[in-house]
């Protein structure tokens, strides 16, 4: 049990993130209690739970946009717990919010290579976005706020993948998205797993999750309770009923 | 014609040095919502610098390119140092502490170039006129308006065209994600802090030629830059050409055709446009703004020790004055008037929400009133006092009605530029107010038989004053009305969804608090006989809301005890030293970074922290 | 006998349509429930009525009132009250406070500045009966920001119902709740009058089908499918589009 919680032991460079006893707080509220987690390199595990569990704040956490009270943060056996956002996404991390972030008054092109890293070296390049996302190609001179909600996704995905990152943190991905929509955003992040990139998923659509995820831990008040593979999750009907199912 | 295209010409002129300053304040603002106010100092000190330059170097040239380089260094200077640590705060310190700045800045130019109109000649090439139809028309000007064109066009080129403005703009939109993808924050911010510091220096310098150099620039820039931005839009480049045109033209055309009314023009302007557009001309609609003082809670009720404790200090403020002599007595009555200010924007500021720094006006006119009807028709002083309340409420009423339209950091812009145009009136209407001189009460009126020339009796006015206004505001904030400012501090949006007509509350706040503002006024005319423009200036509302901070707004009787510190501090200072400008400026901002909840405040979170800590 | 009615509402940001020819009527005393997925329109729905959001065509009527461009407060006044999907208090007044404020608001004296606030004692009654109305026990003085979440839901509805509504309108009251503080949340609404219409927004399938009389689905900022409770589960393409993706 405590190996599957942690994740398999792999080399460092590997062990793409680690979460170690994670307590975060907003104010006095205990939002994050003690998560441990782990995602390693071509894997993508998933963060389930209902509205204000804390699998958001655990991104944040991730991220470096909130502070943990105690715990630590490591990527690629590194301890970032202490290092900004920004210096986290220089390391390698990309990051798709829930509310997607997409910066209104840039065009889609630009919200693509404003940040952009590596791109020489790199293997993402707005040719290979345009092929991933081939509606994105289609509207590269529109600005950000003319977009619909499945091309702002979209956006955000393609947009951390400019960064070339090892890591993807991404954050209900489905929210909100038409199935056909969705489906190709799935099928998108697939190939960025078969490509072995590592993925943080937060999810709060079951059937997207179990589609997508190595590994699923389920977080209820800000702990996680329970973790298991997609097989032990989708048969778990007491999980799935108290922490899950509407 | 030659006369129209003149003005519009000269209205250009105006039009691009308001643009250099705009722009900068803008962008500062729209990346970060950070409002400096010492932007109009950067403009000043441009044009001192670049006088010392001149004066080494011969060159205009060499000036207009070297002077921004130490204001610059100046401005990336007390962003890093001083204002990255207060991002996490409300706009009210960060503005507490330019404003600090501010003074800062004038106190080291007048030390190092003396308080005359400094001279700077325009470079040789420019120092013709060229001819224009019939008339002619100064070449420097000319220059001019192509230089500001030109920056302008390389700004949007700079900001549009090129991968780091296309970082700027992402931060603009949104900040913490621009963080989120590997951009640095807070260097780009610190770039752009130096680039707008950079370019009010250069439309410092290319004014000197024109309006030469002086103290006192640095206002003269800033609050009509402040109007554009309040025209124009916050955060829009193109908000903030158009709105410097605008305004420019506007300004230069009332003076030209229109004299009497010149001051008033670009005030109307931005009614209209706050009437019309309430987020400017090119501005994004914004939701309510985040409540901004937010955090104190509610005044508690008198307890019974609290009571004994109030009476024992009245009872002190009575004894007091039989047991020290005229100088110490005139020194605490100005203290208890200049207290009743300080709870009266506290009204505003602490319970209502409202960063309003134009409150000098209130008390401006309340004093004017007081001390013209006395010296032009021989009014009774009380008769004045009580006309002075109701002018100053009156002025309230019109100021607010266009003020509560907005919230924020434009509320507190258009509350500043409106006592502006209050001190503009003070100083221009020469005939009646004196102009900069002021204007002084003749005889000392007296109140049932008791001269006010005795320091004494006044003092036991501004005493009875003081503890009716204390204890009229502590119950108006007790009451339901009372009750209501405080809802709309906490929570506008919900208010409204309760089913409050905000604005008419929060236009009832910035009244009665005028009306107060006013009485304090009225007495100061009595107490002091004497008023001029500096009373309404700028700095004077920033003085009094110095005040209220010091002391902990949203707690009545700390600024109170804020007005006293900041008074005595400022005659013991002024005594002793000639650069108490500075040393006031150096005690805002030590203020500001160490005490953020004033003093009173401080000392309520030491009690209740220590409360907690003893288990129940 | 309609209580509210919208007729083709539709409104958009740039080109990211959030309603589109929204026509939905709300019969008196009914208990409506929109669902739909996030993102489909349903709280730029009630922004819109509300009146926290004026943009883009269509009417709202109001018994026979058209309120459409009427601002927030005037709506409210007129029988119309709101909660808030993330919760929207006075974080740092009393729990009483909170409620005196809307109380004050619809039936006190909102502009008396001489009375002391604290010895209003008809509006101090009204605000304790609601206080006991939505379940929130335990001292009334304590400041806002120190309830539990699932408590400062329940005082979101205590301010909607202080305005003495007709039609209440709750956005996702039970979101974020414990299966418990969901329970009890059910049966504050279940215990409201008849004579209190509401408009709802709700993702919790057993909260839905427990409180609708009818279901109104939102896809995309259109109207999917209305009608009641069986009607809907029934219905293949709400099935297919939104509960299917749910379980």
């Amino acid at each position: 049990m405590a190996g599957a919680r942690a994740g398999p032991k792999l080399p460092g460079r590997l062990r793409m993130l680690e979460l170690d006893g994670i307590h975060t707080y907003y104010g006095d509220s205990h939002v994050l209690r003690g998560v441990s987690l782990s995602v390693g390199a071509g894997e993508v595990v998933c963060l389930l739970g209902r509205n204000g569990a804390g699998k958001t704040t655990t991104i944040l956490t991730a991220m470096g946009y909130v502070k943990p009270r105690t715990g630590r943060i490591a990527y690629r056996a590194r301890n970032i717990t202490a290092l900004r956002p920004f210096e986290i996404a220089r390391l390698g991390v990309g990051y798709v919010p829930q509310e997607r972030g997409i910066f209104p008054s840039l065009t889609v092109v630009e919200n693509l290579t404003v940040f952009a890293r590596g791109t020489r070296r790199g293997r993402w390049t707005l040719p290979r976005i345009f092929a991933l996302f081939p509606v994105l190609e289609a509207r590269v001179g529109h600005l950000g706020f003319q977009l619909s909600g499945g091309e702002q996704q979209m956006l955000s995905i393609a947009r951390a993948l400019m960064l070339n990152p090892t890591l993807l943190l991404l954050d209900e991905p489905s929210e909100g998205l038409a199935p056909m929509i969705l489906q190709q955003i799935v099928t998108a992040i697939k190939s960025l797993r078969n490509e072995g990139l590592a993925i943080l998923l937060v999810e709060q659509n079951l059937r997207t999750a179990l589609a997508l995820g190595d590994r699923h831990h389920v977080l209820n008040k800000g702990e996680i309770c329970y973790t298991g593979s997609s097989a032990e999750l989708g048969g778990n009907d007491t999980v799935l009923r108290d922490y899950l199912s509407v | 014609m030659e006369f129209f295209l003149e003005q519009i010409l000269n209205g250009l002129v105006y039009g691009v040095l308001l643009f250099l300053t705009a722009a900068g304040l803008s962008l500062i603002f729209g990346l970060m919502n950070v409002v400096s106010l010492a932007h109009g100092s950067f403009f000043m000190m441009g044009g001192y610098v670049a006088y010392s330059l001149y004066r080494l170097t011969g060159s205009f040239w060499a000036a207009l390119l070297l002077a921004p380089v130490p204001i610059v260094a100046a401005g990336v200077a007390m962003e890093v140092i001083f204002l990255r640590p207060l991002y996490r705060r409300g706009h009210l310190d960060q503005v507490l502490l330019t404003f600090g700045f501010t003074f800062i800045f004038l106190d080291a130019v007048q030390t190092i170039w003396g308080r005359d109109v400094l001279a700077l000649p325009p470079p040789a090439v420019f120092d013709g006129v060229v001819a224009l139809g019939t008339g002619v028309f100064s070449s420097y000007r000319l220059f001019l308006i192509g230089f500001g064109l030109a920056i302008a066009l390389l700004l949007w080129l700079f900001l549009d065209r090129s991968q780091l403005g296309a970082r700027v703009r992402a931060g603009v939109d949104d900040a913490a994600m621009a963080g989120g993808l590997g951009c640095n924050i807070s260097a780009l911010f610190t770039a752009i802090f130096g680039a707008g510091v950079a370019l009010a220096a250069l439309g410092g310098v290319a004014a000197g030629p024109i309006f030469g150099i002086y103290p006192g620039e640095d206002a003269e820039i800033l609050i009509p830059a402040f109007i554009v931005i309040v025209v124009g839009g916050m955060g829009s480049l193109r908000g903030a050409f158009v709105g410097s045109l605008l305004i420019g033209e506007a300004d230069t055309f009332g003076n030209a055709y229109m004299p009497q009314l010149a001051l008033f023009l670009i005030y109307l302007v931005m009614a209209i446009v706050l009437l019309v557009r309430p987020q400017g001309l090119f501005g994004i609609k914004h939701g309510l703004a985040a409540s901004p003082s937010g955090s104190t809670p509610a005044a508690p009720l008198p307890s019974r020790r609290a009571l004994a404790i109030g009476l024992i200090g009245v009872a002190a403020l009575v004894i007091y004055p039989l047991l020290v002599a005229d100088y110490q007595r005139s020194l605490v009555t100005e203290l208890l008037i200049f207290a009743i200010v300080a709870m009266s924007l506290d009204l505003l500021l602490g319970f209502t929400g409202l960063m309003s720094l134009g409150h000098a006006a209130f008390f401006g006119l309340g004093a004017y009133v007081v001390i013209v009807l006395g010296t032009f028709f021989d009014f009774n002083a009380w008769f004045g006092v009580a006309l002075g309340i109701g002018a100053a409420a009156l002025a309230a009423l019109v100021i607010g009605y266009f003020c509560v339209r907005a919230s924020g950091i434009p509320f507190l812009m258009l509350t500043l530029a409106f006592s502006q145009l209050v001190y503009s009136v003070a100083l221009k209407w020469r005939d009646v107010t004196g102009g900069s001189d002021g204007i002084g009460l003749a005889v000392k009126p007296s109140l049932f038989g008791f001269t006010l020339s005795n320091s004494l009796t006044m003092y036991f006015v501004a005493l009875f004053f003081f503890v009716l206004c204390f204890l009229g505001l502590r119950r108006l904030v007790s009451s339901p009305l009372g009750r209501v400012f405080i809802g709309i501090r906490e929570n506008e949006a919900r208010m409204l969804a309760i089913g409050y007509a905000t604005r008419r509350y929060k236009l009832a706040s910035f009244t009665i608090g005028g009306a107060v503002a006013g009485l304090a006024g009225g007495l100061y005319a009595v107490f002091n006989g004497f008023i001029s423009p500096d009373a309404v200036y700028w700095s004077a509302s920033g003085d009094i809301l110095i005040m209220v901070m010091l002391g902990g707004a949203g707690t009545l009787l700390g600024p109170v005890f804020g007005a006293a510190a900041f008074l005595l501090m400022k005659n013991l200072v002024s005594t002793y030293s000639e650069h108490w400008l500075a040393i006031i400026g150096v005690v805002f901002v030590a203020c500001v970074l160490f005490f953020p909840g004033g003093f009173w405040g401080t000392l309520r979170q030491v009690r209740i922290m220590t409360r907690e800590k003893v288990p129940a | 006998m309609s209580v509210l009615r919208t007729e083709s509402l539709y409104c958009a940001f740039g080109s990211l349509v959030v309603t589109k020819d929204v026509t939905l009527t709300v019969i008196k005393g009914e208990r409506h429930v929109i669902i739909g997925p996030n993102g489909a329109g349903k709280t730029s729905l009630l922004n819109q009525i509300g009146g926290q959001l004026h943009a883009g065509r269509g009417r709202i009527l109001l018994g026979g009132t058209d309120i459409t461009q009427w601002p927030p407060n005037r709506i409210a006044q007129s029988g119309i009250a709101r909660t808030f999907q993330r919760n929207n208090l006075f974080p740092n007044l009393t729990v009483l406070e909170n409620l005196c404020l809307a109380v004050e608001a619809r039936r006190g004296r909102p502009w008396d500045f001489f009375s002391l606030a604290d010895h209003r004692h008809a509006v101090i009654r009204r605000a304790e009966a609601l206080l006991a109305q939505v379940h929130i026990a335990g001292d009334a003085s304590r400041p806002v920001h120190n309830l539990s979440y699932g408590e400062q839901r329940q005082l979101e509805i205590g301010l909607a119902l202080a305005g003495e509504p007709t039609l209440l309108l709750l956005d996702e009251p039970t979101s974020g709740m414990s299966p418990a503080e969901t329970k009890s949340m059910i049966a504050l609404i279940a215990s409201l009058p008849r004579t209190l219409s509401i408009l709802m927004i709700e993702h919790d399938m057993n909260v839905v089908f427990t409180v609708a009389d009818r279901i109104t689905v939102f896809y995309y900022g259109e109207v999917l499918a209305s009608g009641p409770p069986a009607e809907i589960r029934n219905d293949r393409r709400v099935r297919e589009i939104y509960l299917g993706m749910e379980d």
